[in-house]
């Protein structure tokens, strides 16, 4: 929804999406991704409940069910384990952030797409990516497009020299701001259904929001829209507590709509933190959160229900998984390259194995004789399909069993301990 | 608005009906060949290369052993018969036996020149198939007196790995590929009219369809669709292929194959290990099916929206069978050590029996995708 009407498509915004770590299917908004989460890698197979976390549904499985969780479900076979405490964006392990930037990257440009230029000073990046992914909140993404765009007459030539992947880099390098965890308004209860504070206030949630359409336009949905539910009382009153999160480097300056939409709040109490103090207001939690605050987590906010959009910009679900499926080897995923999302479920491909009735395929009969050769085989098979960034992803594949001629039940059936001997047969016929 | 639909999704997926998994005990001490419920849904066998056939009946507690029937080889298959009390069997010994349950009786009604290993009972037509691998099919009657049972043999092209029974037709995926649809009504009569002589005891009968498999590699297991309409089959290479038996050009142009039951090396090297596909069976009702891998998973697809439902947790060996029952409320998984080249008979992990208790989400085909 983001970025549709752009005529160019912005990297940025791509990698702000809400990824899942399960099966790094995107998301437009955290809450879809909780949800998505919750309903697909943290339900208990047995009795149907969500859990929030996979070490929660593990305690559940353990004491409810007394079984043991050994792996999350419908996920990526290689992502499946329990070692990784997720939550939303949190908790993903850095690698596995990095891996997935440089693939939604290396999509991009891809896709014939001119990345953003970016300042990225090595050092600053090195230490940013010590921290935890962050997911940006949308104010601070639109600062910091407005910060690039200053920037970029002045970086162009150290992107250029940076050929190495300056896309990849960026994201990393970029500070990136997390909602802080424990905000948490008092009165606010999802959706507007706070006391009626000031007008002018509440009206922000929807029209007047509008205001807003070019930059976040161009900004992740996560701070898209229509559930904007505005705190009754100035900001300047709430007890916040700042998280342990990344001031940007450079002096926050929040875009001059914030200041006009909002004359209620201070700018200044809150420094930098204005704008994550905004976001989180989008996000708010349900009542239950509001009474347990999550340390380090983000809040499930219902107020902020967006639709999924499944034609994600640019690079759909379909096409991150082809990027993915060679960084995880694996899969259960389809084999044909249908280029149609599949939603994180692997979708069997309507796959083209031109094996008719009465006419036997070529490629097949080259393939059938390799068998002995199980590197070779998958390649032709996939190659008579269509090849493009898989290509070169497309991993070897070893059978368990590779004897083509002889099931592995004949097999087994020479062995001496199953050996039927025709005497005993015949005893035991007459004894029959 | 949005916000109400997402309560309402909340809602749905929490009010989903418990779903219950148990474990059976008294599981048989080797391989399990084959795992059939019984029509009521009530019952099940299991076959064993530990020379027995288990049946078990599943109470308000789990499943209890209630008979096991001693063979004199490794039983391959066995099918329920013509009612609750009735299995047949094939085994090693190459003897195709009815087991009368009550009275524990044996006969054995028809011998092939080699192992019995694939079994299939259609209640509509009494008829019981068994194939072998010394490429032959028996056909028996199963309403006539035991001794007259066996009508003919037919003579198969090649080696055959499965077989399976729709309303009307005898699907057998066999070696090289090659995979026939027969058309049971009229094999049946061919085999009933047949007389079989001295210099030619095969039966003398074409099967409507010749077809070549469209996976690459080894059937592994073929079954046909509740509908009648088509069926799937598996291959030792990680692959599923679905299929449809009306032979014009649209409904062929349907058919398709998808990659599964593999996983990612445990060393990082990046290369797939691809495991058989042992087991399919289709949900009775909703047309469905799970597909049953080396690698121990249990998933289950929707063929016609080509959507997977659902993967179960990961069971501790390979999955050696599967089946539902004909109420397709409970769906009955048996693991076993799996197959591996130049370790047969190895295979790591150890036999176990699982019945799940199914809540309709699990199984119920998806909407199509927008």
């Amino acid at each position: 929804m983001g970025k549709k009407k752009r005529s160019q498509p912005d990297l940025e915004e791509i990698l702000q999406r809400p990824w899942c770590y399960y099966c790094e299917r995107d998301f437009d908004d955290l809450k879809i991704l909780i949800n998505h989460q919750k309903a697909k890698h943290f339900k208990c197979d047995r009795c149907g409940r969500r859990l929030n976390t996979a070490g929660g549904l593990s305690v559940h499985m353990t004491q409810v069910h007394k079984e043991s969780l050994t792996t999350i479900e419908n996920a990526l076979p290689n992502r499946a384990g329990l070692e990784v405490e997720i939550f939303g964006m949190e908790g993903i392990p850095e690698d596995v952030v990095i891996a997935h930037r440089q693939r939604v990257a290396t999509q991009f440009v891809q896709a014939g797409n001119q990345p953003m230029n970016h300042n990225v000073n090595p050092a600053t990046a090195g230490i940013n990516s010590a921290k935890k992914p962050r997911l940006e909140a949308g104010s601070d993404l639109k600062k910091r497009l407005a910060e690039h765009k200053a920037k970029k007459a002045a970086v162009e030539e150290a992107a250029a020299t940076d050929t190495a992947s300056p896309v990849v880099d960026t994201p990393v390098g970029q500070p990136q701001s997390y909602p802080p965890p424990v905000f948490t308004p008092p009165q606010l209860l999802p959706g507007f259904a706070g006391p009626p504070g000031p007008t002018g206030l509440m009206n922000m949630g929807g029209p007047a929001f509008n205001g807003y359409a070019p930059p976040y336009g161009q900004a992740p949905t996560p701070f898209q829209a229509p559930s904007f539910t505005s705190p009754p009382v100035p900001f300047g009153q709430q007890p916040f507590e700042a998280p342990p999160f990344q001031v940007p480097q450079n002096a926050y300056a929040p875009p001059s709509q914030y200041q006009t939409g909002l004359p209620n709040i201070p700018s200044r109490p809150f420094g930098a933190n204005l704008p994550d103090a905004l976001h989180q207001v989008s996000s708010a939690p349900p009542p239950s959160m509001l009474q347990t605050p999550r340390p380090n987590s983000l809040p499930s906010a219902p107020g902020l229900p967006q639709r999924p959009s499944f034609g994600a910009p640019s690079v759909n679900a379909f096409q991150l998984q082809q990027m993915h499926q060679g960084h995880i080897p694996n899969s259960s995923l389809p084999y044909a390259d249908q280029p149609k999302p599949t939603n994180g479920i692997p979708a069997l491909a309507s796959n083209v194995i031109p094996a008719t009735v009465s006419q036997p395929p070529q490629p097949s009969v080259q393939l059938q004789t390799s068998t002995e050769i199980p590197k070779e085989e998958a390649k032709p098979a996939e190659s008579s399909i269509e090849k493009r960034s898989k290509k070169d992803k497309d991993k070897d594949i070893k059978l368990v069993y590779s004897d083509n001629d002889i099931s592995p039940e004949e097999k087994l059936s020479k062995l001496a301990r199953y050996a039927f001997h025709p005497v005993r047969q015949e005893a035991a016929t007459a004894g029959a | 608005m949005s916000a109400s639909k997402l309560n309402l999704i909340a809602y749905l997926y929490s009010t989903d009906k418990p779903t219950d998994q148990f474990e059976v005990t008294d599981v048989p001490s080797d391989i399990i060949s084959s795992i059939k419920f019984a029509s009521s849904g009530r019952k099940f066998l299991a076959s064993s290369w530990d020379r027995y056939v288990y049946v078990y009946h599943i109470t308000e507690s789990g499943a209890s052993l209630a008979q096991k029937i001693q063979h004199r080889a490794p039983v391959l298959d066995a099918v329920w018969g013509e009612d609750e009390d009735v299995i047949y069997s094939g085994g090693l010994d190459w003897d195709v036996r009815r087991i009368d349950l009550k009275t524990s009786e044996q006969t054995v009604i028809s011998s092939h020149s080699a192992a019995a290993h694939a079994l299939a009972f259609s209640k509509d037509h009494q008829i019981l198939i068994s194939s072998s691998w010394d490429s032959t099919i028996n056909i028996h009657h199963t309403s006539t007196s035991p001794e007259n049972r066996h009508l003919s043999t037919l003579k198969l092209r090649q080696k055959p790995f499965s077989i399976s029974l729709s309303k009307t037709k005898l699907v057998v995926a066999m070696a090289s590929r090659a995979l026939d649809v027969y058309s049971l009504e009229s094999f049946v009569e061919a085999a009933t009219t047949s007389k079989p002589s001295a210099e030619n005891p095969f039966l003398v009968f074409e099967p409507w369809q010749k077809r070549e498999s469209s996976l690459k590699f080894q059937t592994r297991a073929v079954a046909c669709m509740p509908n009648d309409q088509g069926y799937a089959s598996s291959s030792i290479e990680g692959r599923v292929a679905v299929e449809w038996f009306d032979p014009s050009a649209e409904s062929q142009a349907k058919k398709y194959a998808f990659k599964c039951h593999r996983q990612p090396a445990s060393d990082g090297s990046g290369i797939d290990i691809v495991y058989p596909v042992n087991a399919l069976a289709f949900h009775p009702v909703h047309g469905t099916f799970a597909s049953g891998g080396g690698d121990g998973f249990v998933a289950v697809w929707d063929g016609i929206t080509k959507r997977r439902i659902r993967q179960y947790q990961r069971f501790p060996a390979s999955i050696a069978g599967l089946d539902f029952s004909s109420d397709g409320k409970y769906l009955v998984i048996a693991v076993s050590p799996g197959f591996e080249d130049g370790k047969e008979g190895e295979g790591a992990g150890e036999v176990r029996i699982f019945v799940r208790e199914l809540n309709e989400s699990e199984t119920k085909p998806k909407a199509a995708k927008e």
